[in-house]
C-alpha cells in the first residue's frame, strides 16, 4: 500500500470521527437534561469522551497531511482538495487550542460540525495528487497558504462562538421588533448552513447516481495583451442543467425527471472558470438546502432556532462572547502575517510585485480591514456581545467568500485547478 | 482657564481637560458614570491630547482624525471601496496599451461601460480611495501620538495606593474581611503575584502589581510599522524608484532593457513537461508545466549605448531564472513571464557551389536580422541587394513580403565572378527547404541556376531560435521599506495581542480587604491570575465570580 | 508645553498636507494620462530615432509645427499605398510648414533603403529598433497615423490605411492651427 493510499484511508478515519466527536459533544450538551444524572459530571465525562474522540480525529487527519506529504513529495495544499481539507484540519487545531483554553464542550457542539461541513466540502474536489505548476513551487507560497488557513480557522472558531452567543441570547418569546428581527437573522444563518450541507447532499447525491452532462460552450477571451481569440470548450455537469454555460450547446445530458437539456444560459458576466456549472451548482444546493430546511421545519414544528436554543441554556453567555472575541484575537495576526505579509512575500518572489490588486488579494485585505475593524468596535467603540457577535458571523461570510466565492464569481490568480 | 476647577481631583492632583480618571488616585472624576458600574479604563482615563476647549481650525482638523470612530469609518468606507474594484477586471491587468474603454463595453455591455466611465476600472489607482488610504494613513499617525504620550506618562508613573472607588469598580474586583495583620497578608500575596512574574510595588498595606506593560506599546508599534508601510508605497511613485516593463527575447538574441544601461541576452530557454508517470490519469496526456527556464546573461552597455551607435556590453550577472527565482542585479530583477514555443530562423551558414566544377565555396554566414552586404567566397563576389523575411507574389507579380518575422525568408544577391557578367547576375535564395521548392527557386534564377547554387549542407548549419522568453523587468527601491514597515506592524501585532497588560491593586483597611485588577484584554487571564494567587495563600474562589460585569474589552 | 504641542500639530498637519496632497495629486495626474496610449487632444510619447541618413530626430525638435507621425512597414500594403501618397502631399505641404516622420516598424536597413529609393521618398524615414516606439504607442495595427498639432497636442488618429484626400483635407485642417 503506498503513503497515498494510507493517507486517504486516514483521512476517512478523521472524518468519521470527526462526526462521532460532535456526536458525543451533542451528547455532553444535550445529555445534561436527562433524568437520572448530575449535569455537571455529565458534561464532564462526555466533554471528555467527545474530546478525546476530536483529538483522535485530528491525529488521523494530521496523519493524513503529513503521508500525503510524504507520498506525494510536495505539500497538500495545492488544489482546492487538499486546501480545504488542510482548512478543516486547521479549524480543529485552532479548536483544540481555544478549548484548551475555555474547557467549553459547547464549543466542540459548533466547531465540530463545521470541521466535518468543510472536509465533506474539500470531498467534492478530485482528489488525486497534481504535480505542482512552476509558479506554485515555492516555499513561501506553503508558508503563506498555511498560515492564512490557520488565521482563516480561528475566525471560524470565533464564527461559531458568535453564533452560539446569538442563540443563546436572541429573544425567543418576546414578540418585539427588534427580536423577531434577530430571530430572523439566526434563522436565516442556519438556513445559509443547510444551504451548504443541502450542497454536500446533492452532490454527492448525484454522484453516487453517476449522472453525467456534457456542454460544448464557446468563449471569447482577451488575453493579457489585449489580444481577443475564442475557442470552443466543453463543460461537463455532473448536476442536471438548471443552468447551461453561457453561449453553449448541450452534447450530452442524462434524462432528470425527463430534462436532458435547459433554456437558461448564465449570465455573461460571470467571469469565473466555468461560471455556469457553479452557478448550476450553487442553485442545486439551494433547492436541495430549501427541501432539507423545509424537512427539518416539519420534523420540529418550530424554528431551528428555536430548537437549538433551549439546549444553550445555562451556557454563560459572557463566556461565548469572550471565546468569539479571543478566538479572532488570536487568529488576526496570524492572518495577517498568513494573507498578507506571507503572501507578499511570495507575490514579489513569483511576479515581482507584492501586490497588485488581484481579487483574491483584494478580498484578503477586505477580509482583513474588516477584522481590524471588529477589533476597534471592540476596543475602542465597546461593541460587545450581540453587536460583536453579529461581526464575527459576517465576518466569517466575508472569509468564505475570499475563499470560495472568489474562485467562483471572480476571474483571478488564484483560481485552482479542478475547482468544481 | 474656565475647566481648572473641576479637573482637581480632591487628593490635590491637577488633571488635564477630559480626563476621566484622576491620573494619581484613581477617582472618578465624571460622575455622568453610573455609580458602581465598572468604570471606563480606556487609556487608563487619561486626557487625551486633543481634548481641549477653545478649538480652533488646526484643533479641529486634528481631533477629527485623533477619533477612533473616524478611523473605523475609514477602515468600512476603505473596504467597501476595495470591493467595487473586484467587479470586473482592472486595467491593469491588462499589459499592452490598447482601446480600454471599448474593451469594457464590448466585454460587459452596458454595465462595463459605465464601470469604466466610473473608474472603477482603476479603483486602486483613484483619486478617492488614494484619499481614503492617505486619511488612514493621517489617522494612525493623529490617533497614536494623541494617546500614546499621555498613555506614557500615566503608566511611568502610576500610584500604589488607589482609591476605594477606583479599586471596586474594576471589573475584576474581590473584597472580604482579613484577619492576619495587613502587611503580613499583603507580603504574602505580593510573593504569589511575584511567581507568577508580576512586578510587585508595596506602599505598607497597599500593593501595586503589574506585568507586560509593554503590550500596551504592540497597538502603537503597529501602527507605527503602517504608517512606514503606506509611506513606501507612496515612495515607489518617485520618479526613478519603480519600473515595470516587459521584454520579449529570442533564444541567443541580445536586447536591451528600456530606460536603463542593461541588455539582457537569453542564452536558452527550456521549458520541461511532466511525464505521464508523473501524472494522475486524468491528467496523463496533458501538457502540464513543470519548469520554464530561461539562461539569462545581464549586461551594461559600456559605450555606444545611443540611438544609432552600435552598443559594446559588459557582463554583469547571469542567472538561470525560473518562476520564483529572478535574476536580480543592483536592484534590477528580471522574473519568467511568459514564453513562445514557436521555433524562428536566426542564421544560416549555406555554401556556394560552382556547379559546372563541383567546387565549393564557404560557408557564410546569413543572419535573418540585419544581413551583411557584401560576400567575398572564392573567386565569387556577392552583393546583397534585396530581402523579405515572408516571401510571396504580390498581385502585380512583384516579389513582397507578408511580415516582418523570417517566417518564409528570401534573399537576393547580386552575384559576380568566373562565368559570370561584369555587372553580375541576381540569384535569388531561400534559405528554407520549403519555400525552395514552393516557389521554385530554380525556376526564379533561371539559367543561373545550372551556374552556381547556394546551399546549406546539413543542419548544423542551420542557426535557430527554439523559443522565446518574456521576462519582467521590476525596479522597486522602495521594497525594504515595505518589508521593514510590514516586520515593524507584525512585531507590534504580535506584542498587542498575544500579551496583556495586566495590573492589580489592593488595600486594606481596618482589616477590610479591597482589591480590583484590570487587564486591556483576556479577562478569562486575568481572573485566573487572581483566583490562583488567592488559592496559593488559602482563599479559594471561583475565578468566574471576581466578574464585577460590565465590558469584555 | 502647550506652544510646543501646537507647533507639532501643524507640523504634522503640514506634512499630511504635502505627502497626503503628493499622493493624491499623482493620481489626479496619472488618470489624464491613463495608462500612456496617447489620445485626441493628448500629447504623443516622445521618440529619439534615427534616420536612413544616420541624423538622429527627437518628436521635441519638431515642437511648435505640424507634424504627421505615421508607422509604416513594407510588408503592409495599405501603408505602402500610402507612402507615394505622403510624398506628394509632402511636396504640397513643406512650405506650409508641415512635418512627416514616418516611423518604419522595425525592418532591415536594406529592406527600407530599397523601399525609399523605389518611391523616391523625401521626407524623414525614422528607423524604430526592436519594437520601442510602436510599443510605447500602443499600436495594435498598420498602418496608425497621427496628426499633431503645433501646439504638441494629437488632433487625430488614424488607424489603418487612407486614402490620399483623406490625407489632403486632414493636413490642411492641421495647418489652420
Amino acid at each position: 500500500m503506498s503513503l497515498v493510499d494510507l493517507s486517504s484511508d486516514a483521512f476517512i478515519a478523521a472524518f468519521f470521527l470527526y462526526c462521532f466527536a460532535f456526536l458525543f459533544y451533542v451528547i455532553a450538551i444535550a445529555g445534561k437534561k436527562w433524568s437520572n444524572r448530575d449535569p455537571f459530571q455529565h458534561e464532564k465525562r462526555w466533554g471528555r469522551i467527545a474530546f478525546i474522540t476530536s483529538s483522535l480525529g485530528l491525529a488521523a487527519h494530521l496523519t493524513f497531511f503529513f503521508t500525503r506529504w510524504a507520498g506525494s513529495g510536495q505539500i497538500p495544499t495545492s488544489n482546492m482538495y487538499e486546501f480545504m481539507t488542510f482548512l478543516g484540519m486547521a479549524i480543529m487545531i485552532a479548536f483544540t487550542i481555544i478549548y484548551a483554553i475555555y474547557r467549553k464542550a459547547l464549543l466542540g457542539m459548533f466547531s465540530l460540525p463545521l470541521t466535518v461541513i468543510i472536509v465533506a466540502y474539500a470531498s467534492v474536489f478530485p482528489q488525486e495528487v497534481q504535480p505542482l505548476i512552476p509558479a506554485l513551487n515555492s516555499i513561501w507560497l506553503k508558508v503563506h497558504v498555511t498560515t492564512a488557513a490557520l488565521g482563516e480557522a480561528f475566525f471560524a472558531v470565533g464564527f461559531a462562538a458568535g453564533l452560539m452567543y446569538l442563540l443563546r441570547v436572541v429573544d425567543f418569546n418576546s414578540e418585539t421588533k427588534e427580536a423577531r428581527r434577530s430571530r430572523f437573522w439566526v434563522e436565516f444563518s442556519l438556513y445559509t448552513i443547510i444551504i451548504i450541507i443541502g450542497f454536500l447532499v446533492a452532490v454527492f447525491g448525484f454522484r453516487a447516481a453517476g449522472y453525467e452532462a456534457q456542454f460544448s460552450q464557446e468563449m471569447s477571451t482577451v488575453d493579457a495583451k489585449g489580444i481577443e481569440s475564442s475557442k470552443v470548450e466543453t463543460v461537463d455537469y455532473t448536476l442536471p442543467p438548471i443552468v447551461k454555460p453561457y453561449n453553449s450547446e448541450v452534447v450530452h445530458a442524462d434524462s432528470f425527471l425527463g430534462m436532458t437539456d435547459t433554456k437558461l444560459e448564465a449570465p455573461s458576466w460571470m467571469n469565473g472558470v466555468n461560471a455556469g456549472r457553479k452557478l448550476n451548482t450553487v442553485i442545486w444546493s439551494i433547492i436541495a438546502g430549501t427541501i432539507l430546511y423545509g424537512l427539518l421545519r416539519l420534523v420540529f414544528r418550530k424554528p431551528l432556532g428555536a430548537v437549538i436554543h433551549p439546549v444553550m441554556e445555562g451556557v454563560d453567555p459572557d463566556d461565548l462572547d469572550e471565546i468569539s472575541y479571543r478566538a479572532i484575537a488570536i487568529g488576526f495576526p496570524i492572518f495577517t502575517l498568513g494573507a498578507l505579509i506571507f503572501a507578499m512575500i511570495w507575490a514579489n518572489i513569483a511576479w515581482g510585485r507584492f501586490w497588485g490588486w488581484d481579487p483574491k488579494e483584494v478580498w484578503a485585505l477586505i477580509s482583513w480591514l474588516y477584522y481590524s475593524a471588529y477589533l476597534h468596535f471592540r476596543l475602542s467603540r465597546g461593541w460587545q456581545g450581540l453587536r460583536s457577535s453579529w461581526l464575527a458571523v459576517i465576518g466569517f461570510v466575508v472569509i468564505l467568500f475570499t475563499l470560495v466565492g472568489v474562485n467562483l464569481v471572480i476571474a483571478g490568480l488564484h483560481s485552482y485547478a479542478g475547482t468544481n | 482657564m474656565l475647566s481648572i476647577h473641576n479637573t482637581k481631583c480632591e487628593c490635590g492632583h491637577q488633571n488635564a481637560v477630559g480626563t476621566v480618571l484622576c491620573e494619581s488616585c484613581g477617582k472618578p472624576l465624571m460622575e455622568d458614570q453610573q455609580q458602581n458600574e465598572p468604570l471606563e479604563m480606556r487609556y487608563d482615563g487619561i486626557a487625551r491630547r486633543s481634548q481641549k476647549k477653545n478649538q480652533n481650525l488646526i484643533d479641529r482638523i486634528w481631533s477629527f482624525f485623533s477619533s477612533v470612530k473616524i478611523a473605523i469609518y475609514l477602515i468600512v468606507l476603505t473596504f467597501l471601496g476595495a470591493t467595487l474594484g473586484t467587479i470586473y477586471p482592472q486595467e491593469n491587468t491588462f499589459i499592452n496599451n490598447f482601446d480600454i474603454a471599448a474593451y469594457y463595453e464590448s466585454t460587459y455591455g452596458t454595465p462595463g461601460k459605465i464601470y469604466q466611465m466610473l473608474g472603477l476600472s482603476h479603483t486602486y489607482e483613484s483619486w478617492w480611495f488614494i484619499t481614503l488610504l492617505v486619511m488612514i494613513g493621517t489617522s494612525l499617525v493623529i490617533c497614536s501620538l494623541d494617546r500614546i504620550l499621555p498613555l506614557y506618562r500615566a503608566l511611568s508613573k502610576q500610584q500604589i495606593r488607589k482609591h476605594l472607588q477606583f479599586i471596586n469598580r474594576q471589573k475584576t474586583v474581590y473584597s472580604a474581611k482579613v484577619d492576619e495583620p495587613a502587611e503580613a497578608w499583603v507580603e504574602q500575596f505580593a510573593a504569589q503575584l511575584k511567581r507568577k512574574r508580576y512586578r510587585v510595588h508595596m506602599d505598607g498595606s497597599a500593593l501595586l502589581a503589574e506585568k507586560n506593560r509593554f503590550s500596551r506599546w504592540g497597538p502603537y508599534i503597529n501602527h507605527i510599522g503602517l504608517i512606514l508601510f503606506l509611506l513606501s508605497i507612496l515612495a515607489r511613485s518617485l520618479p526613478g524608484w519603480q519600473m515595470d516593463s516587459y521584454i520579449t527575447i529570442a533564444d541567443g538574441a541580445t536586447v536591451p532593457i528600456e530606460g536603463t544601461n542593461y541588455y539582457v541576452k537569453n542564452e536558452k530557454f527550456t521549458v520541461d513537461f511532466y511525464t505521464d508517470d508523473e501524472l494522475p490519469p486524468e491528467l496523463k496526456g496533458q501538457a502540464r508545466a513543470k519548469l520554464y527556464e530561461t539562461a539569462a546573461v545581464l549586461y551594461t552597455c559600456s559605450s555606444g549605448c545611443e540611438a544609432g551607435e552600435t552598443p559594446v556590453l559588459e557582463e554583469v550577472a547571469r542567472h538561470d531564472i525560473i518562476v520564483n527565482s529572478p535574476l536580480k542585479y543592483k536592484g534590477l530583477k528580471l522574473y519568467q513571464f511568459d514564453f513562445d514555443l514557436t521555433p524562428k530562423l536566426i542564421s544560416v551558414k549555406p555554401m556556394l557551389i560552382n556547379k559546372e566544377t563541383g567546387e565549393q565555396y564557404g560557408p557564410f554566414e546569413l543572419t535573418m536580422k540585419d544581413a551583411a552586404l557584401n560576400y567575398e567566397l572564392g573567386p565569387y563576389k556577392m552583393r546583397l541587394i534585396a530581402n523579405y523575411m515572408d516571401f510571396a507574389v504580390g498581385e502585380n507579380g512583384e516579389p513582397t513580403t507578408l511580415g516582418r518575422e523570417p517566417n518564409a525568408p528570401a534573399f537576393v544577391f547580386l552575384i559576380t565572378g568566373p562565368g559570370l557578367p561584369e555587372a553580375g547576375q541576381p540569384y535569388m535564395y531561400f534559405p528554407m527547404q520549403k519555400d525552395k521548392e514552393k516557389f521554385g527557386q530554380d525556376q526564379i534564377n533561371g539559367a543561373l541556376a545550372s551556374k552556381v547554387e547556394i546551399k546549406v549542407d546539413g543542419m548544423q548549419n542551420v542557426n535557430f531560435s527554439e523559443a522565446s522568453t518574456s521576462l519582467n523587468v521590476r525596479v522597486d527601491k522602495a521594497l525594504n521599506f515595505v518589508w521593514v514597515g510590514a516586520a515593524i506592524s507584525m512585531i507590534g501585532l504580535l506584542m498587542g495581542s498575544y500579551w496583556q497588560h495586566r495590573r492589580i491593586w489592593l488595600r486594606i483597611d481596618d482589616g477590610q480587604l479591597s482589591l480590583g485588577a484590570h487587564t486591556n484584554k483576556n479577562w478569562y487571564g486575568m481572573r485566573a491570575d487572581v483566583a490562583g494567587a488567592l488559592q496559593k495563600i488559602g482563599v479559594t474562589v471561583d475565578p468566574k465570580s471576581l466578574d464585577n460585569g460590565g465590558n469584555n474589552a | 508645553m502647550k506652544s510646543s504641542r501646537k507647533i507639532m500639530q501643524i507640523v504634522i498637519l503640514t506634512a499630511v498636507l504635502i505627502i497626503g496632497g503628493y499622493a493624491i495629486g499623482t493620481t489626479l495626474f496619472a488618470s489624464g494620462e491613463s495608462g500612456g496610449v496617447p489620445k485626441v487632444g493628448g500629447t504623443p510619447p516622445e521618440f529619439k530615432l534615427v534616420d536612413l541618413q544616420g541624423n538622429v530626430h527627437q518628436l521635441s525638435d519638431y515642437k511648435g509645427k505640424a507634424i504627421v507621425v505615421n508607422f509604416w512597414g513594407t510588408f503592409c500594403p495599405p501603408c505602402v499605398k500610402e507612402m507615394p501618397e505622403f510624398e506628394r502631399q509632402f511636396a504640397k505641404w513643406q512650405n506650409d510648414g508641415l512635418e512627416i516622420l514616418a516611423i518604419n516598424l522595425s525592418e532591415d536597413t536594406l529592406t527600407v533603403n530599397n523601399f525609399v529609393h523605389q518611391f523616391e521618398l523625401n521626407y524623414p524615414i525614422l528607423r524604430d529598433v526592436d519594437r520601442k516606439t510602436e510599443r510605447k504607442y500602443g499600436l495594435r495595427s498598420y498602418p496608425t497615423t497621427f496628426f499633431v498639432k503645433p501646439d504638441g497636442t494629437i488632433m487625430d488618429i488614424t488607424v489603418g490605411g487612407m486614402t490620399e484626400e483623406y490625407i489632403d483635407e486632414r493636413i490642411a485642417k492641421l495647418l489652420t492651427y
